[in-house]
């Protein structure tokens, strides 16, 4: 075992060790941070994103926690060594490189995400919209069609536009197999947009802690056909006075 | 020996008194413009302000101000009260920074134990789905005083370790406003007793209270807000206090850059606190302005925004995250280069890191608002911003490595925490980046990752180099060692039990566990991990049990510790155990550098001979 704090070896070790760390460490964060159901395009996006710093988490990780065990193993104090350790102050060099080598790469993963974020939140030219209203302890949709209703239901691989405010406190859209979140605040109204893409029941849960009933402020969100949505809008529509149903071709086709 | 002869009896007597009259006073005022006596906000308000006046003039923490004024002069006492037992100076007015810092830290602990207890009650109603033995709005004030118990007990502690040690460290003979320093104490004290009030009254809007949710509900909100605004006046005047001492009280010979470091880390800390908790004792004030008298800050219907208040108290509280864990880098930064009997590694770039963290710290406020509905333009910025605290905190965890590296290096308690310091911010450092970006905080806003990431940093920047320091300045402060064996046991519990907590609190966030819900949805598969992070707190709160039986328990039969029993440079360690009343039996000089281990015939200061004298 070499023991100069300088010795070549140390650090062809510690490489080696720090590679196969952040392999086996990027494998286990994979592993106990399971993602939902991709239910979205933006899912895709922000998933690729969460991997990218995953890996990037593993390789800080293990550069620190491997370099710190191998050295406090190789340089532990032996029984009856009272000396001290070797004298040296610092290094300018490196000092100078571990500032500027994570400055570039702050610089690299905010440009990333900041092309990831203009992605996600893009408009399109034929979005359906919809009204969201958040009270204490529940939600309501307003669809342009003219009616409201308790259930969210989104035809799949069309843009979706929500315009949200509140009534009393703040609340906050959170559908966890679409990874968008936006809160829901009195006297503005907030937007936020996304692409279902997988057919299925999900859930709207409130993230803004809103009061009492906080944790059951729930409502249900269905994304279905684009036919079994249009069939949906008829059936709510039926009953309405055809002079208060705007924008149907509009928000249809 | 009466009970009125501790200051603190008087004082929660005095703060008894001032709320009765403040109500009292409020009531015939309200009489004599024709309302009715009882009206519950404003009579509390005044009750509240007038209490904790009364409290302070109690306890004599402005007595000696009273008397100047009339023309008397007080000298400055020291040493134990000459009529009473000596503990008794714990629990009343003292000058001397040795006493007051023991009282911080005392309190501090026992804040922190408060706000544990609070988390492992509904940590436990959190292990399995379904409502079980709270209510929901009993989730919702504990989860509030949870917060703020523990956040109070963390700025206490750090006034603790602050004032014990920055005037040793220096080879001061005091701060440089004792007086001050006391009145700074002793402000915490009826804050506790308000934010204990608060509790009993409930709110239930979390520690970030915002409104309108805040300006709605029970009236615990404004002993909250006053609590917090006596905790804020003690932090601003404690930093004051600090900064004065040390740009002006260091020996000769100590330039800035030959301070021990956690006094820079301690000046990184002042400056935050001096400068931004203004904004966080205005946006309270606000808001109990709004409820008491209807101005409409943050109440869209008269003009406000509820928006306005998150970036107030965010320009406040995000940099006092860096308040709560720059002091424990400080501490890390002490204690690693005795135990790796090695120079401490880049000593400039770890203190002006410090400084820098401080800096970008005003600058990153809006990411916690990256889901708030502020303007869209604003989110790169921050994130940005906020991407770049990684910078100076990397230069720290580099440098701790290059520290550890060629050292001799051993393993006592003290070492064992601040190694588990390090481990423990990394993974709080390193689930920082994620949050900071704007597309995968989306997801990540407001789930339980943040609640994992959050106390991953706070955890490993204060609470492991808190308990490292209480165990490494034990023997200081009592002359006595604690129990090693028992302080191992204490780490090897938590540490591993923190581990678990933190992944297992990132882990059901990812899979869609909200922040602050009293209850959960056992069809996200989340209920196998909150078993598990309900036995790894309950692991952590026995183990720290461990170490308040350890501290108690050593202080009688511990073994006699010597004056530095780690072989420490620090000034502190070259004077007897337990600190003499005037600490520094003569002027120290400073004649080498801090942490020149491994120098041979080397040494830090250099004390005047005895008859030397004060000048």
């Amino acid at each position: 075992m070499p023991k100069s704090s300088t010795d070549k070896r140390h650090f062809i070790i510690v490489a080696a060790l720090i590679a196969i760390s952040t392999v086996v460490l990027d494998w286990l964060l994979r592993t106990v941070l399971p993602l939902p159901v991709q239910a979205s395009l933006e899912a895709m996006t922000v998933d690729w994103l969460i991997g990218l710093h995953l890996l990037l988490i593993s390789f800080l990780f293990s550069l620190v926690v491997v370099f710190m065990l191998y050295g406090l193993f190789v340089f532990r104090k032996r029984d009856g060594d009272e000396e001290d350790g070797e004298h040296f102050h610092g290094h300018t060099t490196l000092e100078i490189a571990w500032t500027v080598i994570p400055l570039l790469l702050v610089l690299v993963f905010g440009f990333i995400a900041m092309n990831a974020l203009a992605d996600i939140t893009r408009s399109e030219s034929d979005e359906v919209t919809v009204q969201v209203t958040g009270f204490q302890w529940a939600w309501r949709f307003d669809y342009p069609e003219g009616f409201s209703s308790q259930e969210l239901v989104l035809p799949v691989n069309r843009r979706v536009r929500l315009e949200m405010t509140a009534t009393d406190v703040i609340h906050s859209f959170w559908v966890p197999e679409f990874r968008v979140k936006q809160d829901l605040v009195p006297g503005m109204t907030t937007t936020l947009r996304f692409t279902p893409v997988e057919v299925g029941e999900y859930k709207v849960r409130c993230a803004e802690l809103c009061g009492l009933s906080h944790w059951s402020m729930l409502a249900p969100v269905r994304v279905v056909e684009e036919a079994e949505y249009r069939q949906w809008l008829q059936e709510k529509t039926a009953g309405l006075d055809p002079a208060l149903v705007q924008g149907e071709s509009a928000s249809t086709e | 020996m009466s009970l009125l002869s501790l200051g603190i009896v008087r004082g929660l007597i005095g703060q008894l008194v001032g709320t009765a009259g403040g109500m009292a006073l409020t009531m015939l005022i309200r009489l004599m413009l024709g309302l009715p006596a009882w009206k519950e906000e404003p009579v509390w308000v005044v009750g509240l302000i007038l209490g904790g006046i009364g409290f302070l003039i109690g306890v004599g923490a402005v007595s000696d101000w009273f008397k100047w004024m009339k023309g008397i002069e007080t000298p400055l006492h020291h040493g134990p009260p000459a009529d009473k037992p000596a503990w008794t100076r714990y629990f009343g007015v003292d000058y001397n920074h040795k006493v007051i810092g023991i009282q911080y830290a005392v309190t501090g602990l026992v804040m922190l134990i408060i706000g544990g207890s609070f988390a492992v009650i509904f940590r436990t109603e959190l292990a399995r789905s379904g409502l079980q033995f709270l209510t929901a709005n009993q989730f919702n004030s504990f989860l509030g005083m949870h917060g703020w118990a523990a956040l109070f007990g963390i700025f206490i502690s750090i006034g603790g370790m602050a004032n014990y040690l920055v005037p040793l460290m220096l080879g001061a003979e005091d701060m440089a406003f004792p007086r001050l320093n006391a009145f700074a104490y002793w402000l915490n004290v009826p804050a506790i007793v308000m934010l204990l009030g608060a509790v009993y009254f409930g709110w239930d809007a979390g520690w970030t209270v915002y409104p309108p949710l805040s300006t709605k509900g029970p009236v615990g909100f404004q002993f909250l807000f006053y609590a917090v605004f006596f905790l804020g006046m003690s932090s601003i005047l404690g930093s004051l206090n600090l900064l004065v001492t040390i740009f002006r009280m260091r020996p000769p010979g100590m330039s800035l850059f030959r301070m021990p470091i956690f006094c820079w880390a301690i000046v990184a800390t002042s400056l935050i606190q001096l400068t931004a908790t203004q904004l966080i004792g205005m946006s309270f004030l606000m808001l109990s302005v709004e409820r008491v008298l209807g101005m409409g800050f943050f109440d869209p219907a008269k003009g406000g925004t509820p928006i306005l208040f998150q970036h107030l108290f965010w320009f406040y509280s995000h940099p006092a995250v860096y308040v709560w864990v720059l002091p424990g880098l400080g501490i890390i930064s002490e204690i690693l280069p005795v135990f790796s009997r090695k120079p401490l590694f880049g000593y400039r770039w770890i203190a002006l890191s410090s400084v820098a963290i401080a800096l970008v710290g005003f600058l990153v406020w809006g990411h916690h608002m990256f889901v708030s509905g502020y303007s869209d333009y604003l989110r790169v910025p921050f994130m940005i911003s906020t991407m770049l605290v990684a910078v100076p905190t990397g230069v720290k965890f580099f440098s701790w490595l290059g520290t550890i590296w060629g050292g001799k290096i051993s393993f006592p308690t003290p070492m064992l925490f601040v190694l588990g310091a390090i481990s423990v911010f990394l993974i709080g450092g390193l689930s920082g980046p994620i949050l900071a970006t704007v597309p995968t905080d989306l997801h990540l806003h407001d789930s339980y990752f943040v609640v994992g990431h959050f106390h991953a940093t706070i955890f490993g920047g204060f609470v492991f180099p808190f308990f490292a320091a209480i165990y490494y300045w034990y023997p200081k402060i009592t002359g006595r060692m604690y129990d090693e064996r028992l302080g191992k046991l204490h780490f090897w519990i938590m540490t591993p039990g923190f581990w678990l907590q933190s992944i297992g609190q990132m882990s059901v966030g990812v899979m869609g566990m909200r922040r602050r819900i009293a209850d959960y949805d056992p069809a996200l598969g989340i209920e196998p991990g909150h078993i598990l992070i309900t036995i790894a707190g309950f692991a952590i709160a026995f183990s720290i049990l461990l170490m308040i039986y350890n501290l108690f328990h050593s202080a009688d039969v511990g073994e006699l510790a010597g004056a530095n029993p780690w072989r420490s440079r620090s000034p502190e360690w070259q004077i007897p155990s337990p600190v003499p009343e005037h600490s520094y039996a003569s002027p120290i000089t400073v004649v080498g550098e801090p942490y020149d281990y491994g120098l041979a015939g080397s040494t830090y200061i250099r004390m005047a001979p005895a008859s030397a004298g004060h000048d």
